[in-house]
């Protein structure tokens, strides 16, 4: 150990280092050195006490002013690291007011594109809406007026006297619409529901509601041999009718 | 310097306090303007020199690490390195190596009226000439050993007594001044 350390000390690696020509790995074993043997610690502190003292002995009088041009110097330094931090915050400022306008401005064009879809789509229903209703109404029209169309009345059977209801056949532009008059009145868990035969298919045609408006023809699917029937089904409709509650039947 | 002041103007740069750099100046100022000199020979360049370390000192005064080096030898070292650089910029052309000026060991400037000072300047005389020559190739120009035996052209182990005797020497001289110092702290 003794042996290491009188090699360190014979090179010069301690006076480089407190020179500052050491490179960085130099420097490292160096301040290990430092840390680790008292003898090296003594060493390097009479080293930079001898530097100092040899120094001072061939220090000169700075020249006059040159303190103030020095003082000045620094003081610009500062001023210019002061702008700069002043230009840093005010950018930093800049980007993060960017950064927020940008996510609002992108957050409310999303929306807008969300929005603007769904009212296309409303726009498209509605046109599909219209068309149809347009439809019904123009076959309604000539159902109504078409000499060959038979009118037949639907009475209710048994179970449901009160019920009175109108159907249009018209074989020739095959067409058929029912308009019910009157429905008997149910309990509250129950409601009158429309079928259609046709070539042998149950068709549900859905649920007659009263207060829809008296008025109001129910499209029948066209066949030649069809029947329609109408039945009393727990509220809210069935998937098939059940048959021992037909109240009427259509044949057309 | 005392250790209380060292310490007081290490804080004051640690707070970016400009003032550090004021008494830098008072009480290093001349010394590193000596240190700056010495290398560059040219008192114009020197003022140079001394300027930019202190511009350096400022910007870097947040990697000074006191358990590393006294705060001396960090100021040294930034003003040396700062020197040599200047030096080899101005130099590139004249190829002009950094010599040995043995006159320079006596030129010392007469108006530094420090008491510490004049103190170590009586004693330096009494180091002798080849001591100093070692010292200052050792201190100015950071040579190494082998270098300073090369360019003085003396045998290595010489070398190596001469610098063993001038650091004793100067270790006295050191001794004394800082007993003055005290002394003077005293009164």
């Amino acid at each position: 150990m003794k042996e290491k350390i009188k090699i360190f000390l014979d090179s010069d690696l301690l006076e480089k280092y407190l020179l500052g020509t050491t490179n960085t790995q130099e420097s490292m074993q160096v301040e290990r050195y430092i840390a680790m043997y008292p003898e090296v610690r003594k060493t390097y502190n009479e080293l930079q006490e001898n530097l100092e003292t040899f120094a001072k002995i061939h220090a000169i009088k700075t020249p006059e002013g040159l303190k103030n041009k020095i003082i000045a110097r620094i003081k610009s330094e500062n001023a210019g690291r002061r702008k700069f931090f002043r230009y840093a915050i005010a950018a930093s400022f800049a980007a993060v007011m960017f950064a927020g306008a940008s996510y609002f401005l992108w957050n409310q064009n999303q929306n807008l594109q969300e929005e603007n879809i769904l009212v296309n789509n409303k726009i498209e229903t509605l046109k599909e809406d219209m068309r149809l209703e347009l439809a019904d109404v123009r076959n309604q029209f000539i159902v109504l007026n078409n000499p060959q169309t038979r009118r037949v009345n639907v009475k209710g059977n048994n179970s449901a006297k009160e019920l009175k209801a109108v159907a249009y056949i018209n074989p020739v532009k095959k067409l058929s619409y029912i308009n019910v008059k009157k429905l008997p009145n149910l309990p509250k868990n129950q409601s009158f529901q429309m079928w259609a035969e046709v070539n042998g298919e149950m068709i549900n045609l859905g649920i007659i509601d009263e207060t829809a408006g008296k008025e109001k023809l129910l499209a029948l699917p066209y066949a030649d041999k069809a029947f329609s029937y109408i039945t009393i089904e727990p509220k809210g409709g069935n998937n098939t009718p059940t048959v021992e509650n037909i109240v009427a039947k259509i044949d057309y | 310097m005392s250790a209380l002041l060292e310490k007081h103007i290490v804080e004051l740069l640690q707070e970016r306090n400009d003032k550090a750099i004021s008494l830098l100046y008072e009480h290093y100022g001349d010394t590193l303007y000596g240190v700056a000199k010495k290398v560059v020979r040219d008192e114009e360049l020197a003022q140079d020199v001394l300027q930019e370390s202190f511009v350096k000192i400022w910007k870097k005064s947040d990697s000074y690490d006191a358990s590393k080096a006294k705060l001396f030898t960090w100021l040294f070292r930034i003003t040396r390195n700062t020197a040599i650089d200047k030096l080899r910029s101005v130099n590139t052309k004249s190829d002009k190596e950094i010599q040995m000026d043995v006159s320079d060991v006596y030129n010392l400037g007469v108006e530094s009226i420090k008491p510490e000072l004049i103190d170590v300047r009586e004693n330096l005389d009494k180091i002798e000439n080849k001591y100093q020559v070692v010292l200052e190739a050792l201190f100015f120009h950071g040579m190494t050993q082998q270098e300073a035996s090369d360019e003085l052209d003396i045998p290595l182990g010489t070398i190596k007594s001469r610098l063993k005797i001038g650091l004793r020497e100067l270790r006295k001289i050191y001794g004394s001044s800082m007993l003055l110092a005290f002394i003077l702290n005293l009164i």
